[in-house]
């Protein structure tokens, strides 16, 4: 029999409600395999990151470390044999474009988690979709704030100690250095304010004669001279610096050429080379504390990471920021490990619940549990000798804020 | 006294450079009616040549001079590129390409050299000290630089041939073409002029800032409100707009609050320019409906 005109448009008619119904049926199976995750080959998770913008030497930083790790997992066979896919995309540190982001991540590229990503607002933009609607679990975000913990959310968990924290960790270290009178200079934005608030409670608490004030400049100030004048004039003993990186380095400059000389205490954020490049040899002898080991430190972990950076990221700066990310990875890694059958969202959340010893080995060991989802309270204490930054001692925990 | 002495020197060495990026400012807008928003990223990418070359070995004062002809020369390709062809007395149209181009060139200063603050050399080093307080040398030269070059710019604009015709054509573009003078010329000579400022003002202000793709967002800020202060088509109220701005947010801030002194500075602007709309040294202008 010879086909009609008719019999071919019949067939043709067919094929295509046939086509639709394959499409239908691979879009319903790619939903399926979403919401259950996992390959027997591979773990793919994603991240979004500051790639460009005002914040992209943090993003940039992370993504060389987190990358090194993962390159390095890979070519040792990966996790129980599946090789892990990260998938970075650049949000250019905007709430926005995260949210766009988030919905490739996990609609498009089916990732099972959020790992090693940046910002606390970019991430709280994204939590309605990721966390509540999809069910993906976002661990280990360099950022967050207390409330993302208090009470602990469900697929959200964290290995970056708190800025309060770290703060808390400062007024330690001043009222046992034996100041009896700390200035905390800090940034004027609430983020910082928040900050520098908890040193007195802490210092008080450890010394209840300790006298703490706070002084607040405005953001993005260059010119310090009129800072330091107030400094000198409180009669201070230890200064605390709650600044941007290169705010801190301008409040030290200023302060060598006026020849203030005190101890001085900074958070995480100003523990970075940058401070040191910037600042030069006023930046010597200035205290911080940081979520990882310094990187130049003897201890094994961090020289597998320089011998990582230097074979998997070369020219990429093997720095904080880097082995921030390279932890991150490390404590994915280390937790999806534990993992027995496929690696679901779910298997991933499971697993960081009952994850109640993790050590990285160039940060803290993390503890989680059902009821704690923030890994780490303790800190690495840190001072720059020689233009460089050292670890002081082992990890440390301040004492609990009220 | 010296301690209000030492919080004074440094605001006019701070006002120095934002009343050079004001003066570059104004000389542009006058001649071709364009607020140059790119001006400030301009600069950068002037700054990051100079430090690559400083890294290289070569000279400071080469590094700066170098800095001066990449800003100049980006900002003529910008100008011929993408504002000429907009035509004459688009002010908004120009506004918005010229802050799309800053963006472009922050992006581009970000992907070349990255985002990590970077240190700017000194031009000198050293410090002057009387009475327990200290300035360094670098802000005291940023100040007679900037005298010098607002000096040579008033010159030029006061006795020379070139100055008369810049200000003919910027009182009136077609008069000065009537007369024999090529407008597009001039237009080209005064943006080559405002940007060497504004390079010169970038080399002034780096050392203390640090370097990094938006490092001259804050001084442009503060010489847009100095040129406001002082009068948007006046030069020398560019100057003395941006010495104002410098030495009140200094003075703000040791005396009234460190985290309040934009807040006093701009407060400060927002009443002089209630009672002078035009500025302290800006002509009001009217125009027949």
């Amino acid at each position: 029999m010879f086909p009609t005109k008719r019999n071919s448009r019949r067939a043709l008619g067919a094929m295509a409600v046939l086509a639709a119904v394959a499409l239908t049926a691979s879009a319903c199976a790619g939903q399926d395999s979403a919401a259950a995750g996992g390959s027997s080959s591979e773990i793919h998770i994603g991240a979004w990151l500051p790639l460009t913008g005002a914040t992209a030497t943090y993003g940039v930083g992370e993504k060389a470390g987190a990358d090194a790790y993962f390159k390095m997992v890979n070519a040792q066979g990966g996790v129980n044999g599946r090789k892990i896919t990260w998938t970075v995309k650049d949000n250019a540190a905007d709430p926005q474009q995260t949210v766009q982001i988030a919905r490739e991540l996990v609609g498009q590229d089916k990732v099972v988690a959020i790992v090693n990503a940046n910002g606390t607002s970019q991430a709280e933009a994204a939590f309605p979709f990721v966390l509540n609607q999809s069910k993906v679990p976002v661990v280990n975000e360099v950022g967050g704030t207390e409330s993302w913990y208090k009470p602990p959310r469900a697929g959200l968990f964290g290995t970056q100690t708190l800025y309060e924290d770290q703060a808390a960790a400062i007024a330690a270290w001043a009222v046992q250095d034996g100041a009896k009178k700390i200035l905390v200079v800090h940034s004027d934005p609430a983020a910082f304010v928040n900050v520098a608030k908890q040193v007195e409670p802490v210092a008080k608490k450890l010394d209840p004669s300790v006298e703490v004030d706070r002084l607040p400049v405005k953001y993005q100030t260059t010119d310090y001279t009129p800072v330091i004048s107030k400094v000198k004039a409180a009669k201070t003993q230890a200064v605390v610096l709650i600044l941007t990186s290169p705010e801190a380095a301008a409040f030290l400059k200023e302060a060598k050429l006026q020849g203030l000389s005190l101890p001085t205490y900074a958070y995480a954020p100003v523990a970075a080379e940058s401070t040191v490049a910037l600042a030069k040899d006023a930046a010597e002898d200035l205290k911080a504390v940081q979520l990882v080991k310094a990187p130049s430190d003897d201890d094994p972990a961090v020289k597998e990471f320089r011998t990582a950076m230097a074979t998997y990221e070369p020219g990429q700066d093997a720095g904080f920021l880097a082995l921030w990310g390279w932890s991150n990875a490390k404590v994915f890694a280390e937790i999806a490990k534990t993992i027995k059958g496929p690696v679901t969202s779910k298997a991933i959340t499971e697993a960081y619940g009952k994850a109640s010893s993790v050590d990285p080995g160039v940060s803290p060991v993390m503890r989680f549990s059902a009821s704690d989802h923030l890994g780490t309270r303790s800190v690495q204490r840190v001072v720059v000798k020689n233009g460089v930054w050292t670890s002081v001692g082992d990890f440390y925990t301040p004492p609990p804020r009220d | 006294m010296s301690q209000f002495l030492l919080v004074l020197v440094s605001g006019v060495a701070s006002g120095a450079v934002y009343g050079l990026m004001g003066l570059g400012l104004v000389i542009i807008y006058r001649a071709t009616d364009v607020v140059n928003f790119a001006m400030a990223s301009l600069a950068t990418l002037g700054l990051y040549v100079a430090l690559s070359l400083h890294d290289r070995g070569v000279a400071t004062v080469l590094g700066v001079l170098a800095a001066v002809v990449i800003t100049v020369a980006a900002g003529l390709l910008v100008r011929e590129t993408v504002i000429r062809p907009l035509g004459q007395g688009q002010l908004f149209s120009a506004l918005v390409v010229t802050m799309g181009v800053s963006l472009v060139a922050e992006n581009v200063a970000g992907s070349i050299w990255g985002d990590q603050p970077k240190a700017f050399p000194s031009l000198v080093d050293g410090t002057v000290r009387w009475s327990g307080a200290a300035v360094p040398a670098q802000s005291l030269l940023t100040i007679a630089v900037a005298a010098v070059a607002m000096a040579l710019v008033g010159y030029l604009f006061a006795r020379t041939t070139l100055g008369s015709a810049m200000r003919a054509a910027a009182e009136s573009a077609e008069t000065a073409r009537v007369v024999g003078l090529s407008s597009q010329r001039l237009a080209r000579i005064s943006w080559a002029l405002g940007l060497g400022l504004a390079a010169l003002a970038a080399c002034l202000y780096a050392p203390r800032s640090g370097l990094v793709p938006t490092a001259l967002v804050a001084p442009l800020f503060r010489a847009f409100a100095g040129i406001f202060l002082g009068g948007l088509t006046s030069m020398y109220g560019a100057v003395l707009g941006g010495l104002t701005i410098g030495v009140l947010d200094n003075l703000a801030a040791n005396y009234v609050s460190a985290s309040f002194r934009d807040t006093f500075v701009f407060s400060f602007t927002v009443l002089v320019l209630l009672i002078r709309p035009q500025g302290m040294f800006g002509t009001r202008t009217f125009q027949r409906v």
